[in-house]
């Protein structure tokens, strides 16, 4: 298999996708090792935080170039591997790939949108069905959302999750008794875990998305108190300048695509922990518009015209 | 930047799709993306608009556009039918029928739901303008649609004209018109006849004038306003479209319709919301406002609307959304004359009441 393995993960690395049979095969390995991790999954330093990358493959690749490759670089995704991008195949597969050929080298955390209602909306479904010719691979790769770890925890000291808290959840241990193993819910705690975002307010608050909360900079310091750690770390929010500190730099949004649907004009970062968890956030910008990262026979950006 | 300037002389051989014709192509298919988009939130439930399924081809093949893009469709619609409906409030409060002039309609509808709600005995006429081939198409739908044509009054009181590329009745009219020519020679021949300058006058530019440079625009809008106020009425201006676009976003917008053959030339100098207003006084405006799309999501629009819409599609991302509505934005000017009652002022939107956020 690693030989196998490596020369797919080469095809992939040039942007090509694997056949369905070799996906079939990806994706059960896969479902084998993300089975036995927990639903947050223990991490040490030092390692790399990426934040959204949604089927921007060429950026991605970018965020290799400054974070470094994999093995090399340990890293943590903290989800929205797919939609709204023109590659998410690609790009799931590659860091599937990754993660079965080194896997205390990278840690997949799901996002809201590694789920089957929401892929169907935003993108993965339909490029799933337009490059494979049936959605056989989507079916496979919703198969494997359901196996991402919820979260992860850096040496006991920084929490990963992809959207935020939730009032179901005072402590991480807590998190470890959902049965993660299903479709994303409409609501509760693994729902939030997903959907929540920061804001500034107080205690919790309804959250725009139609899912998870708003959760202000008390509930923040409290967790980040009651759980004995120092930073939370999550995705899910656009910020223009690529992270955004937040609550006295309790909780940090981290941002990994770049000009983001390729409209947004935003850069994006990852977070790099050293050994005795310092920080360090690596902003990088989108790929060079050439005839690669595009197709060229793209559907335009929308706008209101 | 200048528009394109059409030869004096064409050559008779040259087909219409000569190369003087093709540069517009671009500009006049944006309306397409807005029909488009307008069905896409119709069929998802945000908005409520029986008619524009008859100005789409083939609507039953058309894929639902991206959330993003039905939401801010639906904010944009909400926010330009509130304005147009309190204008005709002012009117009639007055004891007047206010007239619509509607620039670079397009597919627009609205002229049919004002017709099939209360407003339509408050209205004196109603005026669409849009390139010829825009309003060629539109003639052949509304024809073609009995419940279209049914608006415009027996069959025999609507007339087509202009080698197909106008449409006359009672009520409605649309007319083939380049808003990048002198007023003089093409707003005035056209609408001096037609229009009552002392009724209350409402000029809708939804996404038009940003396709125009300035000084083009800025004469328009002058045209209109000094029409109505040299005979003792009242203009009232709707302006819908992208500003700011001096920002990263915005030079990425700029880029990607770049690379669609589409220029906003008339976009340029609108940086802000201040300066969207101050293009109203610059024209002689008495009043003006201006507000964007962000704004009004989140100051015009009831939470219970709010969660509503949020629902219908699980909307995935806030920042997105904002970053993009605040690129757009509906300001609004009023021109009065000396014998005009200031209650015209008043004419806005009203804030929504905001109920309690508790989860």
């Amino acid at each position: 298999m690693p030989s196998d393995l490596d020369a797919q993960i080469e095809q992939l690395a040039r942007c090509e996708y694997i056949s369905e049979e070799q996906v079939k095969r990806l994706c059960l390995k896969a479902r084998e090792i993300l089975i036995e991790e927990s639903n947050v999954q223990v991490v040490d330093a030092p390692v790399t935080i990426c934040g959204d990358i949604h089927g921007q493959f060429y950026d991605m690749m970018e965020l290799f170039k400054v974070g470094g490759t994999c093995p090399e670089t340990n890293y943590i995704f903290m989800g929205d591997f797919v939609d709204r991008g023109f590659y998410s195949v690609e790009t799931f597969l590659l860091l599937l790939a990754l993660k079965v050929r080194y896997p205390d080298r990278i840690t997949l955390i799901r996002g809201n949108h590694e789920s089957r209602q929401i892929t169907q909306v935003y993108g993965f479904y339909d490029e799933c069905q337009r490059k494979y010719g049936s959605s056989n691979v989507w079916r496979w790769c919703c198969e494997v959302f359901d196996y991402l770890a919820l979260g992860a925890i850096v040496d006991g000291r920084v929490f990963c999750v992809h959207g935020g808290l939730s009032p179901a959840l005072e402590y991480i241990d807590t998190i470890r008794a959902i049965d993660r193993k299903q479709e994303v819910p409409h609501d509760g705690a693994m729902c939030d875990l997903l959907w929540s975002d920061p804001d500034d307010i107080m205690g919790w608050g309804l959250s725009p998305r139609g899912a998870g909360y708003l959760f202000g900079g008390d509930i923040t310091k409290r967790f980040v108190h009651d759980n004995a750690i120092e930073l939370i770390a999550r995705a899910h929010q656009l910020a223009m300048e690529g992270y955004k500190l937040m609550f006295d730099q309790t909780i940090v949004t981290v941002w990994s695509a770049p000009n983001y649907c390729y409209r947004c004009g935003n850069v994006a970062s990852i977070l790099e922990l050293d050994e005795h968890l310092g920080q360090e956030y690596k902003v990088f910008q989108h790929a060079p518009p050439d005839v690669r990262s595009v197709p060229l026979r793209r559907p335009p950006a929308d706008y209101f015209l | 930047m200048d528009p394109p300037t059409p030869p004096l002389f064409r050559d008779p051989l040259a087909s219409p799709s000569s190369k003087a014709l093709d540069l517009d192509e671009p500009v006049r298919a944006t309306d397409n993306d807005a029909a488009l988009a307008r069905l896409s939130a119709v069929r998802k439930g945000y908005l409520v608009d029986p008619f524009i399924i008859h100005f789409v081809p083939r609507a039953h093949l058309q894929p639902p556009r991206p959330p993003l893009i039905n939401i801010g469709t639906y904010i944009r619609g909400t926010g330009l039918d509130e304005l147009v409906e309190s204008f005709i409030g002012l009117a009639t409060g007055q004891g007047k029928k206010a007239q619509i002039v509607s620039l670079g309609a397009g597919s627009d509808t609205r002229f049919w739901r004002l017709h099939a709600g209360t407003s339509r005995e408050h209205l004196a006429c109603y005026i669409e303008l849009d390139f010829p081939e825009n309003t060629t198409r539109k003639a052949m739908a509304v024809r073609k649609s009995k419940v279209l044509s049914a608006a415009l009054g027996r069959s025999e009181d609507i007339q087509i004209g202009d080698g197909g590329t106008s449409l006359h009745s009672s009520i409605y009219r649309l007319l083939p018109l380049d808003l990048r020519l002198p007023p003089s020679v093409s707003l005035a021949p056209k609408l001096a006849p037609i229009l009552d300058p002392s009724s209350p006058l409402l000029i809708l530019c939804e996404c038009v004038l940003a396709y125009v440079a300035s000084a083009a625009s800025d004469a328009v809008l002058r045209w209109f306003a000094d029409f109505s106020s040299s005979n003792d009425g009242v203009t009232g201006v709707i302006i819908y479209e992208m500003f700011g676009l001096e920002d990263s976003f915005g030079r990425v917008m700029k880029n990607n319709l770049k690379s669609r053959h589409v220029e906003l030339p008339g976009a340029e100098p609108y940086n802000s919301l201040d300066s969207l207003r101050q293009r109203f006084f610059r024209l002689g405006f008495e009043e003006a406002r201006a507000l964007t799309l962000r704004d009004f999501r989140r100051t015009h629009i009831s939470v219970t609307e709010q969660m509503r819409i949020a629902r219908i599609e699980m909307l995935d991302e806030v920042e997105e959304l904002e970053l993009v509505l605040q690129h757009y934005a509906i300001s609004w000017g009023i021109k009065l004359s000396a014998k005009q009652a200031n209650a015209w002022l008043e004419w806005g939107i009203a804030e929504k009441s905001d109920e309690d956020w508790i989860p």
